[in-house]
């Protein structure tokens, strides 16, 4: 048992002393623009992506995106939207996405960082907001990026709603995000999170999950840590009106969760097939 | 990329020039556009610029737009200042018996190396459908005010 806990100590150590120190500079627009063609390719031909209403973002200024999120590992939502929103607004505007510890403490993830990611937590979000800058969270984080395939229409944030006081303490206002397609980019079967707790990932790797799922090319796939090739599956976003910060945390976030399920139940009506969309 | 697509109008060219150098009205005869807004105080001419889109496959495509060629009744030209490189041009001839031809040119360029030539070439025939869906409700536009 001991031995265990040493080495659950020590993987802790490697993957919080890789968390790099948010460095918003390290955003490169000359970067991303590079990259929007083989995004664009992706995004238009594989997953079919339509991302509508992007106008109702303000046009300037610091604002918090506020996403259900879906895929596991590989996101397919997070990567249509950063570049619906890099092409509608341009490269020069400034955006970041807050992403897990073990996101962008991987070495193979390091471009992450040239688009804007940075690590999940308070500080890098208050500090990307006062740059001026648009921010996109997603506060289902892990546990609603698992959910079963079956509740992918479902949307899920455990209860998290600190992104409230976030949008609260800048002063900026919260735009919802609602997407739906994700979740069919693999089969997920369930959270894992009570093999999180036997493993006591939940406690050294701030993993609440470790999930399990039918994923190309494992099959049965545990963990997601590698990722997974995502079905081409049919990607729709649909941005949702601004909301201001004027309630306590509790109606707001009842608002929010109000306005982005309502966004998923119109996406979803319009889905005739899974994955095929 | 180059796409140029052409149609004659039975309207004489005053009419439709009044429709093509006013900016603002190309909301409701272009196809596809996402977004027309504009970006400065100048009134239509050389030097106005606008925040322009259209949805080309998955997103809004474009950026800010400045218009470089404002010739009366005979050319009015744009380029693209941020987004994909881009150059716009909607060219007016008589074509007689109060009739117009209309040519409508879009020029685009992706950054990204081959991955841009591939998109470039993917995006053509959507980009080709844009133009001509556009010179047709331009046509129905101008004609309907015949």
């Amino acid at each position: 048992m001991a031995g265990l806990a040493e080495a659950l100590g020590w993987a802790r150590e490697q993957i919080t002393s890789r968390v790099p120190k948010a460095d918003l500079d390290q955003r490169d627009p000359d970067y991303i623009r590079d990259q929007l063609p083989g995004t664009w390719l992706l995004a238009s031909l594989y997953f079919r992506a339509d991302v509508q209403h992007l106008d109702r973002i303000p046009a300037e200024g610091p604002v918090l995106l506020i996403g259900n999120h879906s895929g596991g590992n590989v996101p397919p939502d997070t990567f249509v939207f950063t570049l619906a929103f890099c092409s509608y607004f341009g490269v020069e505007r400034p955006f970041y996405q807050l992403a897990h510890n073990l996101v962008v403490s991987a070495p193979p993830l390091g471009w992450l960082r040239k688009f804007g990611t940075v690590a999940a937590n308070h500080e890098n979000a208050r500090m990307a907001l006062e740059s001026g800058a648009a921010l996109l969270v997603y506060p289902g984080g892990d546990y609603e990026v698992f959910r079963p395939s079956w509740e992918r229409h479902t949307v899920d944030f455990d209860g998290r709603m600190g992104y409230v006081k976030l949008a609260r303490d800048a002063g900026v206002p919260i735009v919802p995000v609602a997407s739906v397609g994700g979740q069919e980019s693999a089969l997920f079967l369930n959270r894992g999170q009570w093999l999180a707790k036997l493993l006591r990932a939940d406690k050294t790797l701030r993993l609440k999950s470790i999930p399990i799922s039918l994923a190309l090319p494992w099959g049965l796939n545990i963990s997601d840590l590698a990722g997974h090739l995502p079905l081409p599956t049919k990607i729709a976003i649909e941005v949702q009106h601004p909301i201001e910060v004027d309630g306590d945390d509790q109606a707001v976030h009842d608002k929010v969760m109000a306005s982005l399920q309502a966004g998923v139940d119109r996406l979803a009506a319009r889905r005739r097939f899974p994955v095929i969309g | 990329m180059r796409v140029e697509r052409r149609n004659v109008i039975n309207a004489d060219r005053d009419l439709v020039w009044k429709i093509v150098s006013d900016p603002d009205s190309y909301p409701s005869f272009m196809t596809n556009l996402e977004r027309w807004e504009s970006a400065n105080d100048q009134s239509p001419g050389v030097g106005a610029r606008y925040f322009v889109h259209w949805k080309v496959g998955s997103v809004p495509v474009g950026g800010l737009m400045e218009i470089v060629e404002f010739d009366d009744l005979r050319d009015l030209a744009w380029v693209g200042i941020t987004g994909v490189t881009v150059r716009g041009r909607i060219r007016l001839r008589d074509e007689g018996q109060g009739r117009t031809k209309v040519t409508f040119r879009l020029s685009y360029q992706a950054p990204g190396g081959i991955w841009g030539y591939i998109a470039d070439r993917v995006a053509v025939r959507q980009v080709g459908r844009i133009a001509a869906d556009t010179l047709k409700r331009l046509k129905e536009r101008a004609e309907s005010r015949g």
